[in-house]
Protein backbone atom coordinates (compact mmCIF):
# COMPACT_ATOMS: atom_id res chain seq x y z
CA UNK A 1 0.00 0.00 0.00
CA UNK A 2 2.17 3.09 -1.42
CA UNK A 3 2.50 5.93 1.43
CA UNK A 4 0.73 9.45 1.25
CA UNK A 5 2.84 11.66 1.62
CA UNK A 6 2.41 15.85 2.01
CA UNK A 7 3.64 16.34 -0.92
CA UNK A 8 0.77 13.76 -2.00
CA UNK A 9 -1.80 15.48 -0.03
CA UNK A 10 -1.09 18.85 -1.40
CA UNK A 11 -1.07 17.49 -4.94
CA UNK A 12 -4.67 16.06 -4.38
CA UNK A 13 -5.80 19.42 -2.42
CA UNK A 14 -4.01 21.27 -5.63
CA UNK A 15 -6.90 19.29 -7.78
CA UNK A 16 -9.55 19.83 -4.86
CA UNK A 17 -8.94 23.37 -4.78
CA UNK A 18 -8.85 23.56 -8.53
CA UNK A 19 -11.74 21.89 -8.85
CA UNK A 20 -13.91 23.80 -6.30
CA UNK A 21 -12.80 27.14 -8.25
CA UNK A 22 -15.09 25.94 -11.57
CA UNK A 23 -17.68 25.06 -9.59
CA UNK A 24 -18.56 28.24 -8.43
CA UNK A 25 -22.13 28.24 -10.33
CA UNK A 26 -23.28 25.59 -7.67
CA UNK A 27 -24.92 26.40 -4.65
CA UNK A 28 -22.15 26.71 -1.76
CA UNK A 29 -23.64 23.39 0.17
CA UNK A 30 -22.73 21.81 -2.93
CA UNK A 31 -19.73 22.15 -3.55
CA UNK A 32 -18.48 21.53 0.26
CA UNK A 33 -20.20 18.32 -0.40
CA UNK A 34 -18.19 17.88 -3.77
CA UNK A 35 -14.97 18.72 -2.26
CA UNK A 36 -15.40 16.80 0.73
CA UNK A 37 -15.76 13.67 -1.26
CA UNK A 38 -13.16 14.07 -3.98
CA UNK A 39 -10.76 14.82 -1.43
CA UNK A 40 -11.92 11.52 0.28
CA UNK A 41 -12.04 9.21 -2.17
CA UNK A 42 -8.50 10.54 -3.41
CA UNK A 43 -7.00 9.86 -0.08
CA UNK A 44 -8.37 6.60 -0.20
CA UNK A 45 -7.38 6.12 -4.01
CA UNK A 46 -4.02 7.74 -3.61
CA UNK A 47 -3.46 4.93 -0.47
CA UNK A 48 -4.59 1.70 -2.49
CA UNK A 49 -2.64 3.00 -5.85
CA UNK A 50 -0.74 5.91 -5.65
CA UNK A 51 -1.20 9.31 -5.98
CA UNK A 52 -0.84 9.46 -9.65
CA UNK A 53 -2.65 6.62 -10.66
CA UNK A 54 -5.32 8.56 -8.51
CA UNK A 55 -5.04 11.67 -10.21
CA UNK A 56 -5.15 10.21 -13.21
CA UNK A 57 -8.07 8.29 -12.68
CA UNK A 58 -10.18 11.04 -11.38
CA UNK A 59 -9.81 12.89 -15.24
CA UNK A 60 -8.25 16.54 -14.15
CA UNK A 61 -10.12 19.04 -12.67
CA UNK A 62 -11.33 20.34 -15.56
CA UNK A 63 -13.69 17.22 -16.98
CA UNK A 64 -14.45 16.43 -13.29
CA UNK A 65 -15.88 19.85 -13.23
CA UNK A 66 -17.45 19.50 -16.59
CA UNK A 67 -18.91 16.31 -14.79
CA UNK A 68 -20.40 17.69 -11.74
CA UNK A 69 -22.19 20.59 -13.78
CA UNK A 70 -23.61 18.67 -16.37
CA UNK A 71 -25.06 16.17 -13.21
CA UNK A 72 -26.35 19.51 -11.52
CA UNK A 73 -27.80 21.04 -14.83
CA UNK A 74 -27.83 19.08 -17.52
CA UNK A 75 -26.62 18.64 -20.67
CA UNK A 76 -26.04 21.64 -23.47
CA UNK A 77 -25.21 25.19 -22.93
CA UNK A 78 -26.35 26.90 -19.49
CA UNK A 79 -25.39 30.20 -18.10
CA UNK A 80 -22.79 31.38 -15.79
CA UNK A 81 -24.19 32.70 -12.77
CA UNK A 82 -20.54 33.55 -11.14
CA UNK A 83 -19.33 35.28 -14.82
CA UNK A 84 -22.64 37.64 -14.61
CA UNK A 85 -21.71 38.39 -11.25
CA UNK A 86 -17.99 39.29 -12.13
CA UNK A 87 -19.07 41.39 -14.75
CA UNK A 88 -21.65 43.11 -12.61
CA UNK A 89 -18.94 43.93 -9.96
CA UNK A 90 -16.28 44.63 -11.96
CA UNK A 91 -17.63 46.52 -14.80
CA UNK A 92 -18.55 49.53 -12.92
CA UNK A 93 -14.90 49.32 -11.29
CA UNK A 94 -12.81 49.46 -14.30
CA UNK A 95 -15.74 52.29 -16.24
CA UNK A 96 -15.83 54.53 -13.39
CA UNK A 97 -11.36 54.00 -12.91
CA UNK A 98 -11.19 55.22 -16.58
CA UNK A 99 -13.91 57.95 -16.76
CA UNK A 100 -12.21 59.43 -13.40
CA UNK A 101 -8.64 59.54 -15.23
CA UNK A 102 -10.44 60.96 -18.15
CA UNK A 103 -11.80 63.47 -15.73
CA UNK A 104 -8.62 64.36 -13.78
CA UNK A 105 -6.64 64.54 -17.37
CA UNK A 106 -8.86 67.21 -18.26
CA UNK A 107 -8.57 68.78 -15.06
CA UNK A 108 -4.54 68.76 -15.24
CA UNK A 109 -5.24 70.15 -18.80
CA UNK A 110 -6.51 73.44 -17.52
CA UNK A 111 -4.26 73.92 -14.81
CA UNK A 112 -1.09 72.96 -17.17
CA UNK A 113 -2.35 75.81 -19.27
CA UNK A 114 -3.09 78.14 -16.21
CA UNK A 115 -1.59 77.24 -13.10
CA UNK A 116 -3.67 79.56 -11.42
CA UNK A 117 -7.11 79.30 -13.29
CA UNK A 118 -10.08 80.31 -11.93
CA UNK A 119 -13.77 80.22 -13.33
CA UNK A 120 -16.02 77.87 -14.85
CA UNK A 121 -15.08 75.30 -16.83
CA UNK A 122 -17.60 72.74 -19.00
CA UNK A 123 -16.23 69.49 -20.29
CA UNK A 124 -18.84 67.13 -22.55
CA UNK A 125 -17.27 64.00 -21.08
CA UNK A 126 -16.42 60.68 -22.91
CA UNK A 127 -18.86 61.05 -25.76
CA UNK A 128 -22.14 58.95 -25.34
CA UNK A 129 -20.86 57.33 -21.49
CA UNK A 130 -21.28 60.23 -19.61
CA UNK A 131 -22.48 63.34 -18.84
CA UNK A 132 -20.81 66.81 -18.60
CA UNK A 133 -18.82 67.25 -15.76
CA UNK A 134 -18.60 70.87 -14.72
CA UNK A 135 -15.20 72.37 -13.06
CA UNK A 136 -15.14 75.38 -10.87
CA UNK A 137 -11.56 76.25 -10.38
CA UNK A 138 -10.40 78.83 -7.95
CA UNK A 139 -6.75 79.71 -8.10
CA UNK A 140 -5.77 76.67 -9.34
CA UNK A 141 -7.69 74.57 -7.18
CA UNK A 142 -10.50 72.51 -8.70
CA UNK A 143 -13.55 71.03 -7.81
CA UNK A 144 -15.93 69.56 -10.29
CA UNK A 145 -19.67 67.92 -10.22
CA UNK A 146 -21.33 65.74 -13.27
CA UNK A 147 -19.88 62.98 -15.17
CA UNK A 148 -22.89 60.59 -14.72
CA UNK A 149 -23.23 57.49 -16.75
CA UNK A 150 -26.30 57.91 -19.63
CA UNK A 151 -28.66 55.30 -20.15
CA UNK A 152 -26.77 54.08 -22.74
CA UNK A 153 -23.68 53.26 -20.60
CA UNK A 154 -26.40 51.45 -18.24
CA UNK A 155 -27.68 49.43 -21.29
CA UNK A 156 -23.87 48.69 -22.30
CA UNK A 157 -23.31 47.47 -18.59
CA UNK A 158 -26.56 45.18 -18.62
CA UNK A 159 -25.12 43.91 -22.06
CA UNK A 160 -21.90 42.82 -20.96
CA UNK A 161 -22.74 41.36 -18.20
CA UNK A 162 -25.56 39.23 -20.18
CA UNK A 163 -22.56 38.63 -22.31
CA UNK A 164 -20.35 37.34 -19.58
CA UNK A 165 -22.80 35.45 -18.04
CA UNK A 166 -24.20 34.18 -21.06
CA UNK A 167 -27.43 34.89 -19.86
CA UNK A 168 -29.68 34.41 -22.69
CA UNK A 169 -29.02 30.60 -22.00
CA UNK A 170 -31.74 30.28 -19.63
CA UNK A 171 -34.49 30.57 -22.11
CA UNK A 172 -32.61 28.54 -24.52
CA UNK A 173 -32.97 26.29 -21.70
CA UNK A 174 -36.45 26.61 -20.56
CA UNK A 175 -37.73 25.81 -24.39
CA UNK A 176 -37.54 22.07 -24.26
CA UNK A 177 -39.06 22.04 -20.94
CA UNK A 178 -42.29 24.07 -22.02
CA UNK A 179 -41.98 21.42 -25.24
CA UNK A 180 -42.12 18.62 -23.00
CA UNK A 181 -45.00 20.01 -20.81
CA UNK B 1 -15.61 -9.46 -19.96
CA UNK B 2 -14.08 -7.53 -22.17
CA UNK B 3 -11.55 -5.31 -20.81
CA UNK B 4 -12.87 -2.03 -22.24
CA UNK B 5 -16.10 -0.67 -23.05
CA UNK B 6 -17.70 1.58 -25.49
CA UNK B 7 -18.26 4.87 -23.12
CA UNK B 8 -21.02 6.09 -25.26
CA UNK B 9 -22.20 2.47 -24.34
CA UNK B 10 -21.29 2.61 -20.88
CA UNK B 11 -22.41 6.21 -20.08
CA UNK B 12 -26.04 4.97 -21.01
CA UNK B 13 -26.23 2.10 -18.25
CA UNK B 14 -23.66 4.04 -15.47
CA UNK B 15 -26.79 4.81 -13.64
CA UNK B 16 -28.69 1.50 -13.55
CA UNK B 17 -25.15 -0.02 -12.32
CA UNK B 18 -25.16 1.97 -9.77
CA UNK B 19 -28.40 1.69 -8.55
CA UNK B 20 -27.90 -2.02 -8.81
CA UNK B 21 -24.68 -2.17 -6.92
CA UNK B 22 -26.12 0.34 -4.25
CA UNK B 23 -29.34 -1.55 -3.60
CA UNK B 24 -27.46 -5.01 -2.75
CA UNK B 25 -25.51 -3.04 -0.03
CA UNK B 26 -24.93 0.98 0.40
CA UNK B 27 -20.96 1.91 -0.40
CA UNK B 28 -19.35 5.41 -0.73
CA UNK B 29 -17.80 6.58 -3.89
CA UNK B 30 -14.44 5.02 -3.96
CA UNK B 31 -16.15 1.78 -3.22
CA UNK B 32 -18.31 1.78 -5.72
CA UNK B 33 -15.54 2.15 -8.66
CA UNK B 34 -13.49 -0.61 -7.09
CA UNK B 35 -16.82 -2.83 -7.14
CA UNK B 36 -17.37 -1.41 -10.67
CA UNK B 37 -13.63 -2.77 -11.65
CA UNK B 38 -14.12 -5.50 -9.74
CA UNK B 39 -17.49 -6.38 -12.03
CA UNK B 40 -14.77 -6.21 -15.30
CA UNK B 41 -15.49 -2.31 -15.70
CA UNK B 42 -11.85 -1.53 -15.82
CA UNK B 43 -12.11 1.44 -17.62
CA UNK B 44 -14.43 3.19 -15.63
CA UNK B 45 -13.20 6.18 -14.22
CA UNK B 46 -14.02 7.79 -10.66
CA UNK B 47 -14.70 11.09 -12.96
CA UNK B 48 -17.74 9.90 -14.28
CA UNK B 49 -18.50 7.94 -11.29
CA UNK B 50 -18.82 10.78 -8.91
CA UNK B 51 -21.21 13.32 -10.47
CA UNK B 52 -23.21 9.87 -11.39
CA UNK B 53 -23.77 9.38 -7.77
CA UNK B 54 -24.26 13.07 -7.13
CA UNK B 55 -26.94 13.24 -9.90
CA UNK B 56 -28.81 10.24 -8.58
CA UNK B 57 -28.87 11.78 -5.60
CA UNK B 58 -30.12 15.28 -6.27
CA UNK B 59 -32.58 12.82 -8.46
CA UNK B 60 -33.93 11.75 -5.23
CA UNK B 61 -33.04 8.16 -6.09
CA UNK B 62 -30.61 8.23 -3.59
CA UNK B 63 -29.40 9.05 0.02
CA UNK B 64 -26.27 10.23 1.74
CA UNK B 65 -25.18 9.92 5.41
CA UNK B 66 -21.60 10.72 6.66
CA UNK B 67 -19.52 7.65 8.23
CA UNK B 68 -16.27 8.20 10.57
CA UNK B 69 -13.37 6.54 8.46
CA UNK B 70 -10.18 5.57 10.61
CA UNK B 71 -7.95 6.22 7.75
CA UNK B 72 -8.90 9.46 6.65
CA UNK B 73 -11.66 12.11 6.02
CA UNK B 74 -15.53 10.73 7.26
CA UNK B 75 -16.82 8.42 4.02
CA UNK B 76 -20.12 9.34 2.21
CA UNK B 77 -22.30 6.52 2.04
CA UNK B 78 -24.48 6.10 -0.70
CA UNK B 79 -28.22 3.88 -0.09
CA UNK B 80 -31.11 3.12 -2.05
CA UNK B 81 -34.16 5.57 -1.62
CA UNK B 82 -37.72 4.18 -2.44
CA UNK B 83 -37.73 6.00 -5.89
CA UNK B 84 -34.50 4.69 -6.71
CA UNK B 85 -36.02 1.39 -6.27
CA UNK B 86 -38.69 2.22 -8.63
CA UNK B 87 -36.09 3.28 -10.68
CA UNK B 88 -34.27 0.26 -10.92
CA UNK B 89 -36.98 -1.60 -11.68
CA UNK B 90 -37.84 -0.04 -14.68
CA UNK B 91 -34.50 0.52 -15.69
CA UNK B 92 -34.22 -3.37 -15.22
CA UNK B 93 -37.17 -4.22 -17.25
CA UNK B 94 -36.37 -1.35 -19.93
CA UNK B 95 -32.45 -2.60 -20.33
CA UNK B 96 -34.02 -6.39 -20.68
CA UNK B 97 -36.35 -4.75 -23.57
CA UNK B 98 -33.28 -2.92 -25.24
CA UNK B 99 -31.16 -6.41 -25.06
CA UNK B 100 -33.85 -8.71 -26.31
CA UNK B 101 -34.28 -6.40 -29.11
CA UNK B 102 -30.90 -5.94 -30.22
CA UNK B 103 -30.53 -9.96 -30.03
CA UNK B 104 -33.58 -9.57 -32.83
CA UNK B 105 -31.92 -7.55 -35.05
CA UNK B 106 -28.22 -9.15 -34.30
CA UNK B 107 -29.56 -12.70 -34.76
CA UNK B 108 -30.74 -12.11 -38.12
CA UNK B 109 -28.56 -14.26 -40.37
CA UNK B 110 -26.00 -12.03 -43.23
CA UNK B 111 -26.27 -12.32 -46.59
CA UNK B 112 -23.90 -14.01 -48.11
CA UNK B 113 -22.30 -11.52 -50.08
CA UNK B 114 -22.25 -9.02 -47.18
CA UNK B 115 -19.97 -12.09 -45.72
CA UNK B 116 -17.60 -12.07 -48.55
CA UNK B 117 -17.29 -8.31 -48.43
Amino acid sequence: MPDVTIFDRLRIERLVWSLDQQLYDLPRAQRLANRREVRANLLEAAHDVGTTEALRRVGGSRQLAEQYLVAEFGDGPRPSWIGAIYAAALLPLLLNFFLSEAANAFESGVTAADPQATGVYVWSGVSGLQSAITYTFSDGAASHHGGAWTPLTYALWLLLIVGAGRLWRLRLRRRPALAAS
Amino acid sequence: MTDTHDPQLLKGVLSLLLLHLLAEHESYGYEVVQRLQAAGFADVLEGSVYPALTRLQREGRLATRLVPSTSGPARKYYRLTPAGREALASGTDSWARHISAVDTVLSRPLPASAEGS
